[in-house]
């Protein structure tokens, strides 16, 4: 899912400075999954706002919402005309529903109480990890299923660089090198001769580097 | 007179605040909200009653391990330490909220409590007042 993180409150209250009537929308997608900006995390983020505020002598009236996402057109589109009676909308969704709001909402202030991060999975509660870079050429087949892309500090393509040592990573010693680890999984599955086989130099293009990816499927257009 | 907000489970206050007031046992300023456990308390409750104009509030609960609930108490300590982080991002005192725990029906604890929050808030009133 896509991690984020509500961002300081100091940012968002200088965010907020000149909004009198403000609408703070969740989202009931990832980043209600990853406790950034689902219901729970909108009362929190409307209360300390409000708190803020009043502690800086100014006054805001806040209302709160959560969509069910914020990143399909039925569930946004209708803040089109609901946010007239506000100044502003701060949208507690990822970088995409920020955007799409901005997109198809043209008359709405958007503002983003979060800062994206990564593709991640929970390793427990309270806890995220990185695990895919969204890089748009998944080479998952070849190395046991462990993302050098995404979870080496290089994302190197044939194996670990100097900097591994006993099975961690030069930049911080409780990551773990993920090199290390691909070699470890695919000798344990007996296909560590793959290994030799080098790899091409990656075409970048499909991580972005081309421009803003879009994707379509003739049969699901209307 | 500062204003002090707790908000107290069923299980350790036995007797009712305005008689604890009456006695001159707590400060006058006290309000007490009486909750079926402290596990219900949200985040928002906590920084409302600041923003509502408390000086400092504090969270009466069952002794961890002893909690009526099994985990009520360990989540409201948990939710405690959240608003203390959201209250230094806002430049407050996060000394101004604190989590306590009592024994079931123990009033003591609970009169302690405010009396410390109130000493608190009394010293860093000019300075912290919403």
């Amino acid at each position: 899912m896509i991690i984020a993180e509500r961002k300081p409150m100091k940012e968002l209250l200088e965010m907020v400075s000149n909004v009198r009537r403000l609408l703070v929308v969740g989202c009931r997608g990832c980043v209600a999954v990853c406790s950034a900006g689902g219901d729970k995390e909108v009362s929190i983020l409307s209360a300390a706002l409000r708190l803020g505020v009043k502690k800086a002598g100014g006054e805001i009236e806040i209302d709160q919402d959560t969509l069910v996402r914020q990143c399909d057109p039925e569930y946004i589109d209708p803040l089109n005309d609901r946010a007239s009676k506000y100044d502003a909308v701060l949208s507690m969704a990822c970088g995409v529903g920020v955007n799409f709001v901005a997109d198809r909402c043209p008359d709405v202030n958007v503002l983003p109480a979060l800062n994206t991060t990564f593709y991640g999975a929970n390793l427990s509660s309270g806890e995220w990890k990185e695990m895919c870079a969204g890089c748009g050429a998944c080479v998952l087949h070849l190395t046991g299923g462990l993302c050098p892309v995404a979870r080496c500090a290089k994302s190197l393509s044939n194996g670990p660089c100097g900097g591994s040592q006993g099975g961690k990573c030069e930049i911080n010693p409780d990551v773990d090198c993920v090199w290390q680890k691909i070699y470890d999984r695919l000798s344990g599955m007996d296909r560590k001769e793959e290994l030799r086989q080098i790899m091409p130099i990656r075409d970048w293009t499909t991580s972005g580097h081309g421009g803003p990816r879009r994707r379509i499927r003739e049969d699901l257009l209307p | 007179m500062s204003k002090i907000k707790g908000f107290c489970c069923n299980y350790t206050l036995s007797v009712d605040d305005d008689a604890l007031r009456q006695e001159g046992l707590v400060p006058r300023g006290l309000e007490i909200e009486r909750l079926p456990c402290t596990g219900r308390l949200k985040v928002p409750e906590i920084l409302d009653a600041f923003a509502e104009g408390a000086d400092a509030v504090f969270v009466v609960g069952c002794q961890i391990d002893k909690c009526h609930n099994l985990s009520g108490s360990y989540r409201a300590s948990k939710r405690v330490k959240y608003v203390k982080e959201i209250l230094k991002e806002l430049d407050i005192n996060p000394a101004c909220v604190e989590m306590f725990f009592a024994g079931r029906g123990e009033t003591e604890p609970v009169v302690a409590a405010a009396r410390v929050m109130a000493s608190m808030a009394e010293e860093g009133r000019d300075t912290d007042k919403v």
